[in-house]
């Protein structure tokens, strides 16, 4: 078990220097002026302005040394400084990620808890009305597109209800709590500050609700699907003869082999949502990395994306760990697969 | 019982094979497991039917010019254009019909090619093992690694703006998915009995892999490409929303939608297709929910 | 008792929709003033994803002219009337007959948010920065020969060459004057090594160095932008504490954190947005506005076959329906411009406007050989700005060509990718916006005229400059510059109407600007060289 970690951990620098390098690649190569976030349009033909940002940006040498710089620097933990922020990359993550971690955590925490429920209901009462509401609503969160119900919810809850504050982590007026996390709902409770922590769940509430909603939609079917495939093998069958009730025949038989495919689902899930959480973050003011992302993307600001899908790559690699090796705890009769 | 025997059978009682929603309906036996398909399913499949049947046939249908200004700009919806008119004055509801005919087929092939490209790959690593196995692995881990609206929308901005472009771009994102959906069920499929019979009996492993193994795991695959049919278009539509997807003046449901967010309040202009995208997502669910009953039935 | 965990679950389920139910209402109770806030703040809204680098020398956005106007000062500034100059830190200046000298007297009062005077010495290192930094802003020196300080608070510029336009550009906020002596500790250049051996942007991310009646409290990209009153301004102390730019993107979220009263004034909320809100509590204002829209024909694009001749190029603008692109992109809230110097500028009163003549295209088409039309790319960047969706505007333009036969493929690419199709094979047919970074024309000709190694010049003529370079308008801009006043306008409008009759550029709409502020708020006003005034503006 522990050579089997060590061996995936080791591995994960290298891929992670895999990811970098095509990212690196991919960003070079696209079409598109990589001056273009440095030098407005006015200025595109001074030659003598060119030269100097090209210089002071290092864009003046070959591709190759391109990469074998930014190579270097990069495993000596130097990502870079971003072309549109002018900041080094590397704070501009950490700014950054930790808002995109809270909004994401608290919707896979309403996702998963309202999946695993509506997925039991929908597999124990399978086929009854139960079944259709349950997912029905999951189907709506995983159906609609976010840029759509997100703008219709916000009207509805914020413009026309009152009922949850507008778009962004707080009200413009208020300033964050001190930094220790970046997570101003986790920062006001260590500065005991209460109306802090109030006003900052209280923005969180509905872009997380709205990303969750998604989860829910992807969770609830897989449990439903996996509980399905559960009750129907031979093991539950036996149970039941056996005479064991029913809820323990959903909980201990079903729902836990349920729970391994989820759990894998789950990770990626929550690696996906790092990056993924883009139009939620657009829609909401959200400033977060999805958004980080599509302006470097569309400013062909390479550190930035590099940095990006490094933190990307680290998630998903993270989850993937992760959930194989609770997959292994779970179910030590599966071999791991080398 | 051949089929022209049980299709000529006038006893009542042996002619319908099982009870399902349909009792009155007569199928051929190979098609019998249609019968297990619940209401949701069906209606899905009509729907998507439609969907399709739209996306080849609406040019002949009679509507106003999706693409001409038809009308006044931002009408309500009226008798005379059930859904409104948007910003440049076109009728909404010709426009999300139209629409059909970008989105679908695009969805069609990006699922078509994803599943050809990821299952064929995804069972060669599986069955075959070594360095193919790390080969495929490791590139599906690097793809799966990126974030993928990040890859989508590089791959996007390098080639260009367009449809076709970006169904390759959502292609790179989406084929190792069914790659390791394909590995993992061929891993667990090639210790079966039956296989190692085959092997035993001295059938190439290739052929033991096309003929023995493969029939038993497009199950997940089919359930998988089903859902996610509604996924590519959502994806599709998210990036037009962005501006990477569809050109204008194409009516493409993510640009229409980018469209009536702008124009929040005329909410007509998204309204339309808002509701396409749902549908389509929605049918594609019931069918794969529908697929995966009748599987489950049939294992049992 | 027989309590099934999926009952419990289901049970957990409803005490979690409880809590969050109750924080949704508590939310909603507490929501008023509660956390710590400065005591009056000004919140605005507005994108500010473009804004490039808090350096008064690298600086060069939209968003940078509020930011650098309020927490720095030029020596001139634009008047409320946004025409005439103003004294701003320099109280009075002199400009030489042969307007090749300008002679500026500091204010005696004038000092730096840290309490050090302002003098000669500031003056002379700012301007010599930004020439040598070869930043975005640096064209604004070019032609600058040298700057002395005469004595502690009087500096005199020369310039090479005549030059009644540099006055307008030092009130640009582009030419603020920075604290010298902090800048330097942190490691700013103003000599010839700046460009390469400055390093002080990250610097000025954080710490502002200028004289102005705000300072630099906290920059979050993408997030926001937070001013608060300097302490140690020499002038009157603005109403407002403390001032917020938040990033909001798009009109309608504008509109709604408006009407919401989470934002005190919303900057880019379109016309149309601003139709649909009924808010007692917001007041919105149309004002005409210096930015323009246009599109853009390069003869000598790979692409354009050699079809764009002056001919060609004269029916088409023929056939486009101005009234009707006026009315899709802004719903008429906008003025229609035909120079790309826009209206109000010196040189653009009563100049010809251009008129849709469909049968006219046709018949100069015709003539020219082309009844059955042509095809051409038109490749812009898919930007919504100053309320104009360039998607919109584009199909417009599209769909009344095609009734002269022109087929247009349209390819909206991102703003990079645009970038490098401008200067690679260049663009047949482009689409795209130009706003002010001062008050006066010669910026406009320094960019828009055909005068040869001017960028449109450039991108329009490409490899064979010969189809478009125009003598007479180098001849009529450097009158224009040798002279001042009544003389230069008149120059001008000449410039104006040769660029006019050249049809490369056609400028379609000059947007309005919707002004968009809750009713208690006071004192907003565009300006054409700062954006926004923050100082003017106060609570009631």
């Amino acid at each position: 078990m522990l050579r089997y970690l060590l061996r995936r951990i080791l591995v994960i620098p290298f891929l992670l220097l895999g990811v970098a390098s095509v990212a690196f690649l991919l960003s070079q190569i696209t079409k598109g002026d990589p001056l273009s976030a440095l030098i407005p349009e006015r200025m595109m033909s001074n030659e003598a302005v060119v030269e100097a940002i090209k210089t002071q940006w290092g864009l003046d040498r070959s591709l190759p040394e391109r990469y074998v710089i930014y190579m270097t620097r990069l495993v000596q933990g130097d990502l870079g400084t971003s072309f549109t922020t002018r900041r080094p990359v590397l704070t501009d993550i950490a700014e950054r990620l930790p808002a995109t971690l809270e909004l994401v955590i608290a919707a896979m925490i309403f996702g998963c808890s309202s999946g695993f429920g509506l997925g039991m209901i929908a597999a124990r009462f399978k086929n009854t009305a139960a079944d259709i509401s349950a997912r029905s609503f999951a189907l709506l969160g995983s159906s609609l597109p976010i840029f759509w119900s997100g703008l219709i919810l916000l009207y509805i809850f914020s413009v026309k209800l009152g009922w949850v504050p507008g778009t962004g982590r707080l009200d413009a007026r208020s300033i964050a709590p001190e930094t220790v996390t970046g997570f101003f709902t986790i920062d006001a409770i260590l500065a005991g500050n209460m109306p802090a922590l109030l006003e900052a769940l209280g923005h969180l509430v509905l872009p997380a609700f709205v990303l969750g909603w998604s989860v829910t939609g992807i969770i609830t079917r897989l449990i439903r699907s996996s509980m399905l495939d559960a009750l129907n093998q031979d093991y539950v069958r036996t149970a039941r003869a056996k005479g064991a009730p029913e809820h323990i025949v959903l909980l201990r038989h079903a729902f836990r082999n349920a729970l391994i495919p989820t759990l894998t689902i789950m990770g990626f899930t929550f690696a996906y949502l790092i990056t993924g959480a883009v139009l939620t973050e657009a829609i909401f003011s959200w400033p977060g990395i999805g958004s980080y992302a599509v302006s470097a993307a569309r400013s062909l600001d390479y550190p930035a994306i590099v940095g990006v899908t490094l933190v990307g790559a680290v998630a998903f690699l993270l989850a993937n760990l992760l959930t194989d090796v609770a997959y292994a705890f779970a179910n030590p009769r599966i071999k791991i697969a080398g | 019982m051949s089929v022209t025997e049980q299709l000529s059978n006038t006893n009542p009682a042996e002619r319908s094979s099982a009870r399902g929603p349909w009792p009155g309906l007569r199928l051929p036996k190979r098609l019998a497991w249609v019968r297990k398909l619940p209401a949701t399913a069906v209606i899905g499949s009509i729907v998507i039917l439609f969907w399709l049947i739209c996306a080849m046939t609406v040019t002949w249908w009679g509507l106003p010019d999706p693409l001409a200004m038809v009308a006044r700009r931002l009408q309500a919806p009226s008798l005379a254009h059930w859904l409104g008119t948007d910003a440049l004055g076109r009728d909404v509801l010709a426009r999300t019909l139209h629409g059909a005919a970008s989105s679908i087929p695009i969805a069609v092939g990006v699922v078509a090619v994803s599943v050809f490209i990821g299952s064929t790959l995804g069972a060669l690593a599986g069955y075959f093992g070594g360095w193919i196995d790390g080969l495929v692995m490791r590139s599906a881990d690097i793809t799966l690694s990126f974030p993928p609206i990040l890859l989508a929308m590089t791959i996007a901005a390098a080639l260009g703006p367009g449809l076709t472009n970006a169904s390759i771009a959502m292609v790179v994102v989406w084929w190792p998915i069914y790659a390791r959906l394909m590995r993992a069920q061929v891993l667990e499929v090639r210790e079966r009995e039956h296989v190692e019979a085959a092997v035993a009996g001295g059938a190439g492993r290739l052929r033991v892999l096309i003929v023995h193994i493969m029939p038993l795991c497009w199950t997940p695959t089919l359930v998988n490409a089903t859902m996610d049919f509604g996924q590519v278009v959502l994806l599709a539509a998210s990036l037009s929303f962005i501006g990477l997807g569809a050109v204008p003046p194409s009516p493409e449901w993510g640009a229409m939608i980018s469209e009536g967010a702008t124009k929040f309040y005329n909410w007509w202009i998204a309204f339309g297709p808002g509701m396409a995208i749902l549908t389509v997502v929605v049918s594609c669910s019931f069918i794969g929910d529908g697929l995966r009953d009748v599987f489950d039935s049939r294992e049992s | 008792m027989l309590s099934s965990k999926s009952n419990r679950k289901s049970g957990k389920r409803a005490r979690l929709a409880a809590l969050m139910t109750g924080l949704l209402i508590g939310s909603g109770a507490f929501a008023p003033a509660v956390i710590a806030q400065e005591p009056d703040t000004l919140v605005i809204a507005r994108s500010i994803g473009g804004l490039n680098s808090l350096d008064p020398s690298r600086a060069f956005c939209d968003t940078c002219q509020i930011y650098l106007s309020s927490v720095y000062e030029s020596l001139v500034t634009l008047a409320s009337d946004n025409k005439s100059l103003a004294p701003n830190l320099a109280e009075s200046w002199e400009i030489s007959d042969d307007l090749t000298q300008f002679t500026f007297h500091i204010k005696p009062d004038a000092v730096f948010s840290d309490g050090s005077p302002v003098e000669a010495k500031d003056v002379a290192w700012s301007f010599q920065r930004l020439l040598n930094l070869k930043g975005s802003p640096s064209f604004l020196m070019d032609g600058m020969e040298s700057v002395e300080a005469l004595d502690a608070k009087t500096v005199k510029v020369t310039v090479s060459k005549p030059n009644s336009e540099f006055i307008n550009k030092v009130s640009a906020p582009y030419a603020a004057i920075i604290n010298s002596d902090v800048a330097i500790e942190a490691g700013a250049l103003a000599d010839a090594s700046a460009a390469t051996a400055d390093d002080a942007e990250g610097w000025f991310l954080e710490t502002s160095a200028g004289s102005g009646p705000f300072v630099l409290k906290n920059y979050s990209p993408e997030s926001e932008l937070r001013l608060i009153a300097n302490a140690n301004y020499y002038g009157d102390q603005p109403a407002f504490d403390s001032v917020v730019i938040t990033n909001i993107q798009d009109s309608v979220s504008q509109a709604q954190a408006l009407e919401s009263g989470a934002v005190d004034i919303a900057m880019q909320i379109d016309a149309d947005t601003m139709a649909s809100m009924n808010s007692d509590e917001v007041i919105t204002e149309i004002v005409p506005s210096f930015n323009f829209v246009y599109i853009a024909f390069s003869p000598a694009a790979t692409r354009a076959n050699g079809v764009l001749t002056p001919e060609v190029r004269e029916a088409l603008t023929y056939a486009l329906d101005y009234d009707g692109i006026m009315d899709f992109t802004v719903g008429g809230n906008g003025a229609k411009q035909s120079a790309p110097i826009p209206n109000g500028f010196p040189g653009t009163s009563d100049l010809p406007l251009r008129t849709q003549d469909v049968a006219k295209a046709k018949q100069m088409l015709a003539d020219a050989g082309y009844a059955d039309g042509f095809s051409l790319i038109a490749g812009y960047p898919n930007d919504n700005v100053y309320g104009v969706d360039l998607n919109l505007m584009m199909q417009k333009v599209q769909q009344d060509l095609a009734a002269v036969n022109v087929s247009l493929e349209l390819q909206p690419m991102t703003y990079a990718v645009w970038r490098d199709e401008l200067t690679g094979e260049g663009l047949p047919v482009t689409g795209v916006y130009y706003a002010p970074d001062y008050f006066g024309s010669g910026q406009y000709v320094d960019y828009f005229s055909m005068i040869e190694g001017t960028p449109w010049a450039s991108r329009a003529g490409g490899t064979q400059p010969e189809l478009v370079v125009n003598a007479t308008e180098a001849e009529l801009y450097q009158k224009a510059l040798a002279s001042s006043g009544e003389t230069s306008e008149s120059y001008y409008h000449q410039l104006a109407e040769e660029m006019i009759g050249e049809n490369i550029i056609i400028p379609l709409v000059s947007p309005n600007l919707v002004l968009a502020f809750r009713a208690d708020i006071e004192g907003v006003r565009y300006s054409a060289c700062c954006n926004l005034p923050l100082a003017e503006l106060s609570r009631k």
